[in-house]
């Protein structure tokens, strides 16, 4: 008996130590955000920036940004007889908060700041010996800067509809913000950027590597360096003050002067007109990969894609932006019909690696001949829009008033932003020119959209079937 | 202070007294023998009831023990036989007891909790037992097929016809949306994992698209190692209100599997070899075309030299009609099987069970086969009278390879072919060798060509192992106090590949021909527990009182590779020119604590249980968080006047318990590319940090009557299942930046009825026949959900063919699809697709299941027969898709009205997939046993020979080819989608089985 007693209590102790082990385990499978409250390292900043920018970059390759805002403006086309929606949703009619058409240029860019978010969060974790400080704090200005952008897009593309501002808590629905407060907050945010970057000091790299359209052989500069970075924010700031300035709603004439300020020093300081044109291309951009396991190509290469007649014809004779409108097979279709396009938006594996630009210091120089417009600087406009107009072989121009000046430099900025973003939509917006006065219906039911809806999912989840009341 | 005294003096006296009453004995003996043979019956257990007195029959059936002076009543049982109890009066020292055949299964022992179990006598749920000999009348590739038609309760479906296993088992209909939806499988106390591991045949049918396995892979459920021959009985927990006991693993029931011992008495050594084979069971056929100008018109050439062409080739092809299935399915495989196992048991308290299993099955097509080897050793030793250990070992190899078969796109499913090509033209291999060229719009896919030269081989080996040592620490007459601890593992590697070599036709068109795929899945599940029982018998009650800790742990590693561009012959992942990765793990911990009571009184007539088990695991939000899943049984043996009712018992329970939430908890990073580099950024599903697993609460009530001297049983139970806390995902404010997130909420409450009816109206000795008949039937519907009605994950092709939709109010296993149209077009002839109707269809599953199971036997012969018929269910059959698309159906004048229903708005494709199979039919003979020792040498003791047969007969209104199908292998709902699946056979069997 004795000896089995021996036995019995070794295999009990067995089974006691076996049962003691505490059941909390790790998910091996996949990284979760849990990881991300740990101490930051190099390697894993590099991999939360690089999927930020990512989204960032993924959230303007769709229908809404380049193409949708485009089609708004009433530049481009896109024609296809299985896809009605992309006429009967933004010239032939209202978008459908529903359909891609209309829900668009909302998740993507939540989902974008919710990552650029966490990165900001996980900079007040870092461990030691991985950055200096002016590191982190560069990181810093960095993420918030592109933050700012992202919320830009957000209320270019919906305008008075308004737009939320996300809350840190994942579960926190907050209200719809309208226009005013949101581009305050946008302003807010890339102030305190600046304050970042200045505190970080000029010289100071980022402590990740920047995809290379960040890099000086795509983007004529290396914005790894604070110095450079500042420059975008500052452009990013003049614009988004330009803007509030000429916001219908709220105009706020003050903020013109404060625009060319801060897109003079976005341009280095160069003075009215005197931005060389070598720097016209500089600016950060995405690149895009078609194919192999990214698989991200460009979606503006499209076949169906077309350009409005009225773009070629109001072209002015030698503008050798004119090169940007090719030929194409002729297209029609519910009301439209067009033979020309963009020269990028050919199909091909080309275009479909085609870079896009964020924005490039050509916009700087036209933004702030729109600034000086406003503020009542005819002669400084006139020499920024003349600096863009004879690199393109065009005879400069003298525009008495303001109206032909501003028709002036929406013409320049027409061809040299032609089908690069929502540029134009928003000028013709905020102008107060999206209407049969100053522009044909391009259908018979053309409403003349100027913003989008918020999409169908963010009304159900919050138990809505029409847009709410902005909260200002 | 006074009473106190004397009170406890009295106590005192009593213990003396009652001790002093004991110390008298005498000496009894006797012998038990089978009611009319006479023969000894071995290992038959001899108790004295109201004490923990007993012993075991000898060899020659003979006992002996001490039992007190005074009348004692003695009960002598042993499975298989129909328990008694004889009053032996005081002075007697001799007494034989001669027990009956339990031919109806009135008498096993029931599992009610880790280290305890109760008679079936007075168990107070629904628990089915399946005795080995059952499950094994007719041999059977798996367990889940030897298993259909024998469980009230459990509808038990193949996946299709491919050999070697895809079986789902569903208890009492369907519990959850998207947790765990099948039984666990429990052998010798080992949680036993049931994965379906995807092989990666994905990689070349493209059928979910990628580089990877998908749900499409036809996969296999891994309980298909276990050897059915092995195993001494299956019991059956259906729901929770009996598998409370394991926790969060027990809302879809526990299927616990007890193997062989050895036994006392003359070691046996028992040979069965078997010889087989298989037949398509059945076809859908195509179109034969009768003259060159009916071709031609199907192929709707005008020019007058394409007609000619198209009418020469007609003319010049020797065979009209090709039967292509029966080309390709048509093999004739030799299969067999070799069990062999030695069972017995030495005087030094050793008992052993040692089997070895060589199997071999072929497929219907050529190169398709399911082989399995396993070895099993059982070994228990008794040390001195208080210990008992006991070590069950199994190691299994299986070798499975089933081509091609499912849902495809690249054109490699043989009936994508056989669908598109006029039956007059031959795939066959020809006389030089070589194979023609399939159709261009299936991407030149011979499918004899790839039978021959396309792999797919899945390779298993696995290692189930548990250990038992139980301690007797306290045995006083009255008193037994016994510590148990139990563990085990199951390990198994899946080592599946496909090799496709660029030699193919079907790879040739790729831009990179020549596909390799290699997965390594490594499992192991492990558990180990600890419990106390405790045993108060007292004249008018007996309790028993355990209580115990367990653990259980399993990780998961899937590793998968694919390669593309391979040199024809080279079966080497890496010299690919390109190459996919991919990676599954998971690590889970649970611990539990339980406690039980089990009160029996009033002469053992009624027994109340309440016990509860508090679980915690890692998949929980909170993993230091127990969840409490208690029980609560009753059950009462009616004291009846008539002498027709042996017996009658009422019972009622009630049971709780739960199904993990896998992953839910967390959010996840994605990862995206940017400009080559890996970057990751928070998933936009929203995990819940805070989540509970699902609570299923059962409640079961019924009665079991034993009748007409034990000549017939009937068992009547309801049930109502109720499952709260679902695992749902909701749709979230896209502002948030998520898209989804997870919640608990939602509840779903089943309910039915089982059935049975077991009896012998004929048994004398030459003759009898034993017939059990079986109904059961159940019912989900969704009562609350939170979120807008839904599609689940489980995957499906649209709702013009049919899909599953959860929605409030409806029943959980509801079809939906398009069928109707509120305006037809001007001409007439069809839906516009804004008019297009959708209606919830029916109910998919089946509205009731009854099994007919009969046995005949006249002297030496033996007839067998099981009958499964399923009323209800609905199927999707897309096979006609592809038939009726392509204007080959057999039935062309069918095919044509169909499509213009279906143009129409009609769905055509949803069919009723009711079915009356003949699982089983068995004819045996026992062979005389002066023939049988003849036979082998003067060794054998016995000997019989059987011809078998499984599956031999289908009637259904199902017009596919099983109305048993699933695309997406086992899933919880949704499981009723046809897409070219692998044909049904029959199965045919002659075994001789000796016992030296």
């Amino acid at each position: 008996m004795k000896r089995y007693t021996t036995i019995v209590i070794a295999l009990a102790a067995l089974a006691a130590a076996g049962c003691r082990d505490n059941p909390v385990a790790n998910p091996i499978d996949a990284p979760t955000v849990d990881q991300l409250s740990g101490a930051l390292t190099g390697p894993a900043l590099q991999f939360i920036a690089t999927g930020a920018l990512a989204q960032d970059r993924g959230s303007t390759n769709v229908f809404a940004y380049a193409i949708e805002a485009g089609i708004f403006a009433r530049d481009v086309y896109r024609i296809d007889a299985s896809e009605p929606r992309f006429v009967q949703e933004t010239l032939g009619g209202n978008p459908d908060p529903g359909s891609f058409a209309g829900g668009g240029a909302w998740a993507a860019y939540y989902t974008a700041i919710r990552a650029e978010n966490a990165i900001l969060a996980a900079l007040g974790n870092v461990a030691a010996n991985q950055f200096t400080p002016a590191q982190v704090t560069a990181t810093r200005g960095f993420f918030r800067t592109m933050k700012a952008l992202e919320y830009w897009r957000v209320i270019e593309m919906h305008d008075t509809v308004g737009a939320v501002i996300q809350s840190d808590d994942a579960n926190a629905v907050t209200d719809v913000r309208c226009k005013t407060a949101v581009l305050s907050y946008i302003a807010a945010l890339l102030d305190t950027a600046n304050a970042d970057f200045t505190a970080a000091g000029g010289t100071t790299t980022l402590p990740f590597t920047v995809p290379s359209g960040w890099k000086t052989s795509v983007a004529g500069r290396n914005y790894s360096v604070v110095s450079n970075l500042v420059l975008l924010n500052r452009g990013l700031k003049g614009k988004v003050d330009f803007y509030r300035g000429l916001n219908r709603t709220n105009p706020t004439p003050a903020l013109f002067a404060t625009a060319i300020t801060e897109i003079t020093q976005a341009l280095n300081g160069a003075a009215a007109g005197a931005v060389p044109p070598a720097d016209f291309k500089k600016g950060p951009y995405y690149v895009f990969v078609p194919g192999g396991s990214e698989n991200t190509p460009n979606t503006i290469s499209d076949s169906k894609i077309g350009l409005n007649p009225l773009v070629k014809d109001s072209v002015q004779a030698g503008d050798t932006r004119a090169s940007k409108i090719v030929p194409r097979s002729p297209t029609a279709g519910f009301g439209l019909a067009t033979s020309i396009t963009y020269v990028g938006a050919v199909a091909s594996t080309a275009n479909q690696a085609l870079p896009l630009g964020l924005l490039r210091d050509e916009e700087l120089v036209l933004l702030r001949a729109q600034a000086y417009i406003e503020a009542g600087q005819l002669a400084n406009a006139i020499l920024d829009i003349n600096d863009v107009r004879t690199n393109y072989g065009l005879a400069p121009v003298a525009p008495a008033d303001k109206n032909s000046a501003i028709n002036a430099v929406l013409y320049e900025k027409r061809y040299s932003l032609l089908f690069e973003g929502p540029q134009r939509f928003d000028d013709l917006r905020e102008y107060g020119r999206l209407n049969a006065t100053f522009l044909r219906p391009e259908t018979s039911t053309d409403p003349y959209n100027a913003a989008l809806p918020i999409p169908r999912a963010e009304l159900n989840a919050r138990g809505l079937t029409t847009n709410p009341a902005c909260t200002p | 202070m006074n009473r106190i005294r004397s009170s406890v003096f009295s106590l005192l006296l009593l213990v003396f007294v009652s001790a002093s009453a004991f110390a008298q004995t005498r000496r009894l003996s006797g012998r038990v023998t089978v009611e009319g043979s006479n023969e000894p019956l071995v290992a038959a257990s001899v108790s004295v009831v109201g004490t923990s007195l007993g012993t075991y029959t000898d060899d020659q059936g003979r006992f002996s023990l001490n039992v007190p002076a005074g009348p004692v009543t003695l009960r002598v049982r042993r499975i298989g036989y129909i328990a008694k109890t004889t009053a032996v009066p005081a002075g007697d020292t001799e007494v034989n007891i001669a027990l009956g055949r339990d031919v109806l299964q009135l008498e096993t022992q029931v599992v009610t909790g880790t280290a305890t179990t109760v008679s079936s006598v007075n168990a107070a749920n629904a628990v089915t037992v399946v005795s080995g000999e059952k499950l094994n009348k007719v041999p059977a590739q798996t367990i889940d097929y030897a298993l259909q038609g024998k469980i009230p309760g459990a509808i038990i479906t193949q996946n299709s016809g491919a050999p070697g296993g895809g079986v789902q088992v569903q208890l009492r209909g369907v519990s959850t949306i998207n947790a765990s939806f099948l039984p666990i499988y429990v052998v010798d106390g080992v949680i036993v994992d049931n994965s379906q591991i995807a092989n990666g045949i994905n990689a070349i049918t493209a059928a979910a698209g990628g580089n990877f396995g998908s749900t499409q892979d036809q996969r296999v459920n891994r309980t298909a190692d276990i050897n059915p021959n092995d195993i001494e009985s299956i019991q059956v927990l259906k729901g929770p209100s009996a598998s409370s006991i394991y926790g969060s693993r027990g809302t879809n029931g526990v299927i616990i599997i007890t193997t062989k011992q050895g036994q006392a008495g003359r070691s046996n050594l028992d040979v069965i070899q078997r010889f087989g084979t298989a037949r398509i069971s059945n076809k859908v056929g195509s179109r034969c075309f009768g003259s060159g100008q009916e071709y031609a018109d199907w192929t709707g050439d005008t020019a007058v030299a394409a007609i000619a062409a198209d009418i020469a080739a007609y003319n010049a092809a020797t065979t009209k009609c090709h039967d292509y299935e029966q080309e390709l399915y048509g093999e004739h495989p030799f299969n067999y099987q070799t069990v062999a196992s030695l069972r017995g048991a030495t005087t030094g308290g050793t008992n052993y069970f040692v089997s070895g299993l060589v199997q071999h099955d072929g497929g219907l097509a050529l190169n398709d086969n399911y082989n399995k080897q396993s070895i099993r050793v059982n070994l228990g030793q008794k040390l001195g009278s208080r210990l008992n250990l006991q070590a069950n070992t199994e190691l299994i190899h299986s070798l499975t390879e089933r081509g091609i078969s499912g849902n495809d796109n690249t054109g490699i499913n043989p009936y994508t072919t056989f669908s598109q090509t006029p039956s007059f033209i031959d795939y066959r291999k020809q006389a030089d060798g070589t194979y023609p060229v399939g159709l261009s719009v299936n991407n030149n896919s011979n499918p004899f060509q790839n039978t021959e030269l396309i792999k797919t081989p899945e390779d298993v080996f696995r290692l189930l192992g548990s250990g038992l040592m139980s301690y007797n620490l306290v045995s006083q007459d009255r008193q037994t106090l016994d510590f148990s601890v139990r563990g085990g593992i199951d390990a198994y590697n899946d080592h599946a590949r496909v090799i496709s070599p660029a030699t193919a036709y079907v790879e040739q068109v790729n831009a990179l021909p020549g596909t390799l795929v290699n997965n390594n899945a490594n499992i192991f599940t492990g558990n180990i527990g600890a419990s106390f029982t405790h045993r108060l018998i007292r004249d008018r009650f007996t309790a028993t009182t355990s209580a115990g800790i367990g653990q259980v742990r399993r990780n998961v590693d899937i590793l998968g590779n694919t390669g593309r561009g391979v040199f024809p012959g080279v079966t080497n992942v890496a010299s690919a020119t390109q190459i996919f990765t991919t990676e599954a793990q998971d690590v889970v911990k649970s611990q539990s604590i339980f406690g039980q009571e089990e009160f029996l009184t009033m002469g053992e007539r009624l027994l109340l249980t309440a016990g509860v088990n508090g679980e915690r695991t890692s998949n929980n939000g909170d993993a230091q968080k127990y969840y409490a899943y208690p029980k609560f049984s009753g059950s009462y043996r009616v004291p009846v006047p008539t002498a027709r009712i042996d017996e009658l018992k009422v019972r009622l329970a009630y049971g709780r318990a739960g199904n993990q939430p896998q992953g839910g908890k967390f959010t996840f990073l994605t990862n995206l590319i940017y400009d080559g580099v890996t970057g990751f950024r928070t998933s936009t599903a929203l995990g819940l940090p805070t989540v509970k697993p699902e609570t299923a609460s059962e409640m079961e009530g019924g009665f079991d009557l034993t009748l007409f001297g034990a000549r017939a049983r009937f068992s009547a139970t309801q049930f109502r299942k109720q499952i709260d806390d679902l695992l749902l995902t909701a749709a979230v404010a896209p502002s948030t930046g998520f898209a989804s997130k997870t919640i608990n909420g939602g509840q779903i409450v089943n309910h039915g009825t089982e059935l049975e009816l077991e009896m012998t109206p004929i048994r004398t000795d030459r003759f009898s026949w034993v017939s059990g008949t079986t109904y059961s039937s159940a019912k989900g519907k969704v009562t609350r959900l939170p979120v807008p009605g839904f599609i689940p994950v489980s995957g499906s092709f649209g709702s013009r063919f049919g899909n599953a939709f959860v929605q409030q109010g409806q029943l959980i296993t509801v079809l939906q699809a398009v069928n109707g149209c509120t305006a037809l077009n001007a001409a007439g002839t069809s839906c516009p697709s804004a008019n297009r109707v959708l209606v919830f269809v029916g109910n998919s599953a089946p509205d009731y299941e009854m099994g007919f199971s009969n046995d005949f036997s006249a002297g030496p012969f033996r007839l067998s027969s099981l009958l499964d018929w399923r009323k209800g269910g609905l199927g999707v059959n897309l096979t006609n898709d592809y038939f009726y698309g392509s204007g080959l159906a057999k039935d062309t004048a069918l095919a044509t009205r169909q499509l213009a229903a279906f143009r129409k708005g009609v769905d055509v494709w949803v069919e009723n997939s009711g079915f009356l199979k003949l699982r089983e039919l068995t004819l045996g003979y026992e062979l005389p046993t002066e023939m049988a020792s003849r036979l082998f040498n003067g060794h054998a003791q016995n000997a019989r020979i059987e011809l078998s047969g499984r599956n031999l007969f289908t009637r259904t209104r199902y017009t596919g080819l099983d109305p048993e199908v699933s695309n997406f292998g086992n899933q919880a709902l949704g499981r009723f989608q046809d897409v070219t699946p692998y044909p049904p056979s029959r199965l045919f069997y002659f075994t001789i089985a000796t016992t030296f």
